[in-house]
């Protein structure tokens, strides 16, 4: 690969990453509840082409519960550790099946031009 | 100097994070700090050790850089570059609030501003002179910081020790010491009502000593909130009520002047009581300080009061713009240790003492003389 091309893959990595990251961290946080370290790793093993780091995912997890997709507990059962578990609202759900079915559309879409072109 | 002990290597890198954070980032902090726990212990294999908690720092990366991803870059303020927004802004709240209290507590007391000997434009002129002082220092400390970028990532650089001036200022109450809190309400406010405390009071003080025993047990009730809920709205508000309460009572305790007319003395197998002022004069003491000391101790007291109120009333407006409510499960500060716990200066240190410099796959300098 060209360093011209590798260039173009990574920037436009960069902008469907910046798409996916809310409805892959909603996903998964549907499914059950976990707290920011969990997240991440659970994220980095599922995804390995969005490449999370916790840079990216705190600060997401966070703007999220601001904007009441999510909802954060804090569990203090070990003091040493407290974690801060983050579930997915009722607001949160229905963006999540409303980013879905455009996700499917999209990738649907995708394809079909895609297959065009090849 | 880097300690060697995995929960402080993880405190200190916490600590340069927190100097680039806002002041409402306490969860964030916590967050932080239980990923690098999380992380070295699955480096390390389950458990963790210095060399793992280097390597899980040493991932997270520079404090300034993790913190601006926590709380976004921010924007440039007239000269200021962002990322030094945050820490300024700290410094300038302590800074004010700290004048404040200062000038509310000698006013109170019965402080004339012309007793300031040789200070123009008081009150304005001892902010300003602090600010134009630690603005020169900074500038200078800039300079010689340039020198320590070779630290390692846990260890302060000294520009980040002054900028974090203030930062112990704005963190939650620990739980211990809320607990304190409360076992000391409680007692304190017990003891000033036994019989045999009571006698030695002036009748000045007598008449409001009830007052400072109920002011004691709300001292208490602030402890145990703090202790059960953390730092939330409510416990902030009950703090900063309590505080306005003191200030209003300290008004008549300033006119009641020194509480106790004796002490008790254990002299010849029992004890007595002895007048104080008695004392001073058989003794031909000329100088009593009792006023003096009744004056400082109030003074501290009011200017203490003062800095919880404009914490508390800072803490509650940057959590409800954060759109919290009033009551929910807030965080608790950590304890700081300024030396080794009692028990650790009594038994000694178990642990071998690790010298050398760590390396982030855990390697120290130390081993490779053995």
């Amino acid at each position: 690969m060209s360093k011209k091309t590798q260039e173009e893959l990574d920037r436009w990595s960069k902008e469907v990453k910046r798409g996916a990251v809310t409805l892959a961290i909603l996903a998964l946080l549907s499914r059950r509840r976990a707290y920011g370290y969990e997240a991440v790793k659970l994220l980095d093993e599922k995804m390995s082409f969005l490449a999370l780091e916790q840079g990216t995912v705190y600060p997401l997890l966070r703007r999220l519960e601001k904007r009441e997709l999510l909802v954060s507990e804090w569990d203090y059962d070990d003091p040493q550790k407290p974690k801060k578990y983050y579930a997915v609202t009722k607001e949160g759900l229905m963006a999540l099946g409303a980013m879905t079915q455009a996700w499917s559309d999209l990738s649907r879409e995708m394809r079909d031009v895609i297959m065009e072109v090849e | 100097m880097s300690s060697n002990d995995p929960l402080e290597l993880i405190d200190q890198y916490i600590d340069r994070v927190r100097v680039y954070l806002p002041l409402d980032s306490e969860d964030a902090v916590v967050e932080l700090q239980t990923h690098l726990i999380e992380e070295a212990e699955r480096i390390g294999g389950g458990t963790m050790t210095a060399g793992s908690v280097m390597m899980a720092i040493e991932r997270m990366g520079d404090p300034k850089r993790v913190a601006h991803e926590y709380a976004g870059s921010g924007e440039k303020v007239g000269p200021v570059p962002a990322e030094y927004v945050n820490p300024l802004s700290r410094m300038l709240i302590v800074i004010v609030g700290v004048a404040l209290a200062l000038i509310v507590g000698f006013t109170m007391v019965g402080g004339s501003l012309s007793q300031l000997a040789g200070i123009e434009n008081w009150p304005f002129s001892i902010p300003l002179m602090l600010a134009i002082n630690l603005t020169i220092f900074i500038v200078i400390i800039g300079g010689i910081s340039l020198l320590d970028r070779s630290k390692p990532l846990t260890e302060k650089t000294i520009l980040e020790s002054i900028f974090g001036i203030g930062v112990e200022g704005f963190k939650p109450k620990s739980r211990f010491d809320a607990g304190g809190d409360l076992i000391m309400g409680i007692f304190w406010g017990y003891f000033l009502m036994l019989p045999v405390v009571v006698q030695l009071y002036t009748a000045e003080f007598l008449s409001v000593a009830l007052y400072v025993v109920v002011f004691l047990f709300l001292g208490a009730i602030r402890g145990a909130l703090f202790y059960i809920g953390g730092e939330n709205n409510f416990n902030l508000a009950v703090e900063g009520i309590i505080s306005a309460v003191w200030i209003v009572l300290a008004v008549s305790l300033i006119q009641v002047g020194w509480p106790i007319h004796s002490v008790y003395v254990f002299n010849l197998g029992e004890w007595q009581i002895v007048n104080l002022v008695g004392f001073f004069t058989e003794y031909s003491i000329p100088f009593l300080p009792f006023e003096w000391i009744w004056t400082f101790i109030m003074f501290v007291t009011i200017a203490i009061a003062v800095w919880r109120i404009i914490v508390s009333s800072m803490k509650i407006s940057m959590h409800v713009r954060a759109g919290r409510g009033v009551w929910w499960q807030g965080n608790w500060g950590k304890r700081r240790r300024l030396r080794a716990p009692f028990w650790k200066r009594v038994i000694g240190d178990q642990k071998p003492a690790q010298d050398g410099t760590i390396y982030h796959d855990g390697y120290r300098d130390s081993q490779e003389s053995t």
